[in-house]
Order: C-alpha cells, then structure tokens, then sequence
C-alpha cells in the first residue's frame, strides 16, 4: 500500500483529530509526543501525520505534498477551493456571524458600512449575495476591537458561544455560515491512490458513526 | 537597486538548464506526435481581445484573465486559453478550408489572480483540436492520442481518466432545478463532498436519479463504475454516455491501453463549455491534472460556423516535473585558436556532440586552460599556423 501523508491543524483541531484517529484504531503515539520531529508516522497504518496552520492545511493540499489534510470550513470558504472535500467530521463547531454594537441599526443607513473582518472573502461573497456594497477591512487580532474604536460599524467573524462578543458589547444579528472541521483529498490523490484513501475515509465514517 | 529588478513578477519564473531541456523535450515530444497524427502547428497572438473569451462562453473568470487597453481603448487580454482563438480562426480565416480541420499549438496561457498560492500564472500548454469531427470514431482517437501523448513524454504511471457530460445532466434534468440549486449539485459532486450532496439531495427521497446522484461523487476507478452507473440510473442521455464509455473502454482496451484508462462519473466541470465525453491525465508526481481535455460541440456555433469539435491540452511543466531530469550535456573540450583558425576551430566544434565543446574567448592560453579546469572540460585543444595540439587535463 501506498502511504499516505495527512495534515492536521494546528491547535484544537488537531487534539479531535488525534482523538478521531485513536478511535479508528490508529497508533498516534509519535503525533502525541513529537519532540523536535515535524513528520510523524503512524505504526500500525500506512499514515504520516503532519502539524500545520489551517491555511497551509490547503495550500498543501492543494500542491498534492499532502494527500489528505483536516481543516475548518472557515479556511476553505475563506480560501477557495480546488481539492475534494469528502467528510464533515462533525467537530470543531462554530459560525460565522454578523455582529455589530449592542444597539447599533446596521441596516437602516445609506452610508457605506465598513466591515471588520480576519475572513474577507467571506464577508464580501455574504454582502454581494445580498447585494450590498460594504467596504472590508482585514484585521488580523481580536477583531471586536475594530467597533469600539469606531473603526467599522460590524465585524464578520467565528463564533462559538457568543461570550466574547457580549464581553465587548457586540451582539450576533446574522447568521453567516455554519463551520466545522472537513476531510479534504487532493484530486490526483484521489485518483491515482483510491483504494488507500477510501480505506482511510471509510475508517473515519465508522468511527464517526460509533460515536454519534 | 529598484526593488523590482532582480525578481520576476509573481507567478513567473526563469528556466534555466534543465528545466529549460525538460520544458523542450516534452515540447518536442508532443509535436512530433502530434504531426505523425495529421496535425499542423499554428501560432496565435499573445493578446487578443477580451470579446473573443466572452463571445466564446469561456469559463474563466474575468479575474482570472489579464488584461490590458489598447490606444483605441478596446480591452485586450494575455491569452488565457488556446482553443477559443483556434475556433476563431477556424470560423474566419479558415471559414472555406474543409472539415475536419487538425490543429495543434505550443504556447503560454497567461492567468493572475493566484498571488502567493504558488501557482503559476504562465502555463505552457500543448494541445490539439479536431474540428469538424463528429461521433465517436473522433473521440476515440482523442482519448488514444491523449494516452500516446503522456507515453511519448516518458511519464511512467499515469492515467486517463474519463467522464460524460451527458451523465450528470440526465439526473439533474429528473430533478427540475432552478440555476442555482444546479449550480449547487454540480458543485457538490465536482467537489465530492458527500455531506454536502446527502443534504442538497434530502427532498428527494427514492427518485432514482436523486439515488443516482448520491453516489454519483463515488463513481470513479475502474471500469465497474460503468456496470454500476448502469444499475442506478439507465435512462435517455445517460444510457447514451454509458454506451459510449463502455464502447471507448472496450476499443482502448483492445489496443492495449486498459492500464491507462480509469473513469469518473463526477467529472462535470465546466459542463456549459463541455458536450460530450470530458477527459482529465494525472501522473504520479504531480499534484494537479497534468492534462485535460473534452468534446465541445457547441464552441464554434458562437463563432458563426457550428461543427463538433475536440481536443486536449497538456500542461507541459506539470508534466516535465514528474521525469527524471534531463542529463545536461557534459563538456569535453575547449578550443583555444589563433583567429587566422577560425574555420578549424568552428569545422571542429560542430563535429562534437552539442554542449561537449566551446570556444575560447581569451587570447592567453594559460586562462583558456584554467576556463577548461572550471567547466570541467577534459581536454584543451590549441590551433595555431595549421598545428594542432591537444593538452590533456
């Protein structure tokens, strides 16, 4: 069998995914040990597991150096997409939202809003679809702090349980998209190696199966 | 020092040594296979005008395409596909030539719009359109001059792989969707993303096309998928395509390409331009598709001269990426000469292998020896008054 390489995200993701994995009867010991080591093997499975930022969990997906890589649909919708993605993992829960100051009438102006977002692809493709012209602006930290200094009139950004928004004063008013983490498969993997992924996919539908 | 002028702009690169040999060779390979088919070369500008891609339905975006406004302030753009500028010759200077016409080319697409993904925003393609073909025959010789194309390159393990465009339509059109829910399903299966293809397909409960379309993203390998397709869905322009897949499968077999050819049901991307069977190469070693290719019979109706028409592009780096690099030439000899010896001197490099011999451009012999140590050059041959005299290193 051809070995496989998967990329995993950094962080929360990566503890589900191990955990996923464990479920599946694979031997993650070197993953949850990794040392100075940033390629790690799976003994008992055909695996290699790498640790990696969401965005580069695409990119490398994308230039088929990984077959296989676990990422938030916030990336992909963010990034585009040019890859298979073949599971919802069912972990990894949040949304995208719109959320202005406590109060604040979003809607009733004519004046251009500004947006303040990490995603600006996603907020511009939610206001085209409403066929609103809104002016973006990236913000790279805590983007909440973007309306209290009066510098955008909302924020599109992930949110989990709302805390941090009701913290600053900011409340959800949309709905964006709903997120959680995906199985993605690059095209000529898929293609030239169906038989190693399908087994891998297959493994991870059961285990997602047994737990739901 | 301009900041910019020791990069190339984003996108771009510069070949040097062997992946200048590689891009040539597989240039090479492909052009000499594809005038042993009946095929003529043909050159096309380098920028063309933006209607040209919007008059022929081409499904890149308009992002995607460079663009740049001549002093009369029409729109041009970098070429960013070969075939429509092919159908456009084909339906004016070439409008009384006969049909079928064979048409091949060698040149750049240029895109934008991939900052810092890595991807390359000039393409090199090589790639040939049959007009004026209709029917299988014509497909058949497509699909077997796609797989000779890769042979001829010297790409061990690959694959052809084939779809329909007819397929997918046939179970969409049961389903009586608007242009987005379409959109949405056709989206789904290209992507094969299941979860999203369960929950669009919900409403439909136990239609057979719904049941069909389900597992329509899985219905790629072998030729299996074929005899399965068969059992979900077999009605009007589904049987058709299946008919003639398994038809392609059994003639390519029969000249002993089974091994190349694979199938996917769910290959249904840009299906507006494609009519018919749609084909796609991967290659161990390479990331993305390495060649692509279709029918599409109604390009070059918007031309003004309809006729059937197919053809394939490779993408000549992708594909020079998966060999072995090219040897380059390893230097002999270096000739030092008196100018009265030119002749002798040119008489004696053009007898050598290319790359094995140069000249020197020093007068002193001592540096034309030492420019020998440093290219690595086994020998340093010295002409002078009609002597000849070889100095071994």
């Amino acid at each position: 069998m051809n070995r496989l390489r998967i990329a995993l995200t950094k962080g929360r993701l990566q503890e589900e995914s191990v955990a996923l994995f464990e479920r599946m009867g694979l031997d993650c010991t070197q993953v949850k040990n990794p040392g100075r080591r940033l390629v790690h093997s799976v003994s008992n499975y055909p695996l290699d597991i790498v640790l990696a930022k969401a965005p580069d969990v695409v990119t490398y997906v994308e230039h088929g150096v990984c077959d296989l890589g676990i990422v938030g649909k916030d990336t992909i919708l963010e990034m585009g997409r040019s890859f298979y993605e073949v599971l919802d993992l069912g972990f990894g829960r949040c949304r995208f939202a719109l959320a202005v100051r406590d109060g604040e009438d979003f809607y009733g102006t004519y004046k251009t809003r500004r947006i303040a977002t990490k995603y600006p692809a996603v907020a511009r493709a939610f206001f085209a679809d409403k066929g609103m012209d809104v002016s973006v602006i990236k913000i790279e930290g805590s983007v909440e702090l973007a309306p209290l200094l009066g510098l955008a009139d909302a924020i599109v950004d992930l949110v989990e349980t709302g805390a941090t928004l009701r913290e600053n004063g900011l409340v959800p008013i949309e709905d964006i998209h709903q997120i959680s983490a995906r199985l993605i498969v690059n095209t000529a993997s898929m293609k030239l190696y169906k038989p190693e992924i399908l087994d891998f996919v297959g493994k991870c539908e059961r285990a997602l199966e047994e737990t739901k | 020092m301009k900041p910019f002028s020791v990069s190339t702009p984003e996108g771009t690169k510069d070949l040097l040594y062997s992946d200048c040999l590689a891009r040539r060779g597989v240039q090479a390979a492909l052009g000499s296979l594809f005038r042993r088919r009946g095929y003529s070369e043909i050159i096309t500008p380098e920028v063309e005008y933006y209607d040209l891609f919007l008059q022929s339905g081409n499904p890149l975006p308009q992002e995607a395409m460079r663009k740049l406004v001549d002093q009369s302030g029409k729109i041009l753009v970098m070429r960013p596909d070969n075939t429509a500028p092919i159908a456009r010759i084909c339906a004016s200077r070439l409008q009384s030539a006969n049909l079928p016409l064979r048409l091949y080319y060698s040149q750049t697409v240029f895109r934008s719009g991939s900052a810092n993904r890595g991807r390359n925003s000039e393409i090199a393609q090589c790639g040939v359109e049959l007009i004026g073909a209709p029917g299988r025959r014509a497909d058949l010789e497509m699909v077997a001059t796609a797989v000779q194309a890769l042979e001829a390159c010297g790409v061990s393990d690959f694959r052809i792989e084939l779809g329909h465009a007819g397929f997918f339509r046939a179970l969409a059109a049961q389903l009586d969707l608007d242009e987005e829910a379409y959109e949405r399903l056709r989206g789904a299966v290209e992507g094969k993303n299941f979860a999203s293809l369960e929950e669009l397909l919900d409403s439909y409960g136990k239609l057979p096309a719904a049941a069909a379309l389900r597992k329509l993203s899985m219905l790629f390998g072998g030729a299996e998928v074929l005899d399965e397709a068969r059992s979900l869905f077999d009605g009007g322009e589904a049987r058709e395509a299946l008919d003639l897949l398994a038809w392609l499968y059994k003639e390519l077999s029969a000249a002993g390409m089974e091994n190349r050819v694979q199938f996917d049901l769910g290959l249904v991307h840009q299906l507006e331009y494609y009519t018919g069977v749609v084909f796609r190469g991967y290659a161990a070693g390479a990331g993305s598709v390495v060649l692509s290719g279709g029918r599409y019979d109604n390009l070059m109706a918007s031309f003004g001269r309809p006729a059937p028409a197919t053809g394939f592009a490779v993408d000549v780096d992708a594909v020079a990426g998966c060999l072995a690099p090219p040897e380059p030439p390893v230097p002999d000899t270096v000739v030092h000469y008196a100018p009265e010896c030119l002749r002798g001197a040119l008489r004696l490099a053009d007898s050598m292998p290319p790359g094995a011999c140069q000249l020197s451009p020093y007068e002193n012999p001592e540096e034309s020896v030492a420019l020998a140590g440093e290219k690595g050059a086994k020998c340093v041959v010295f002409l002078d008054n009609g002597t000849v005299r070889e100095v071994k290193l």
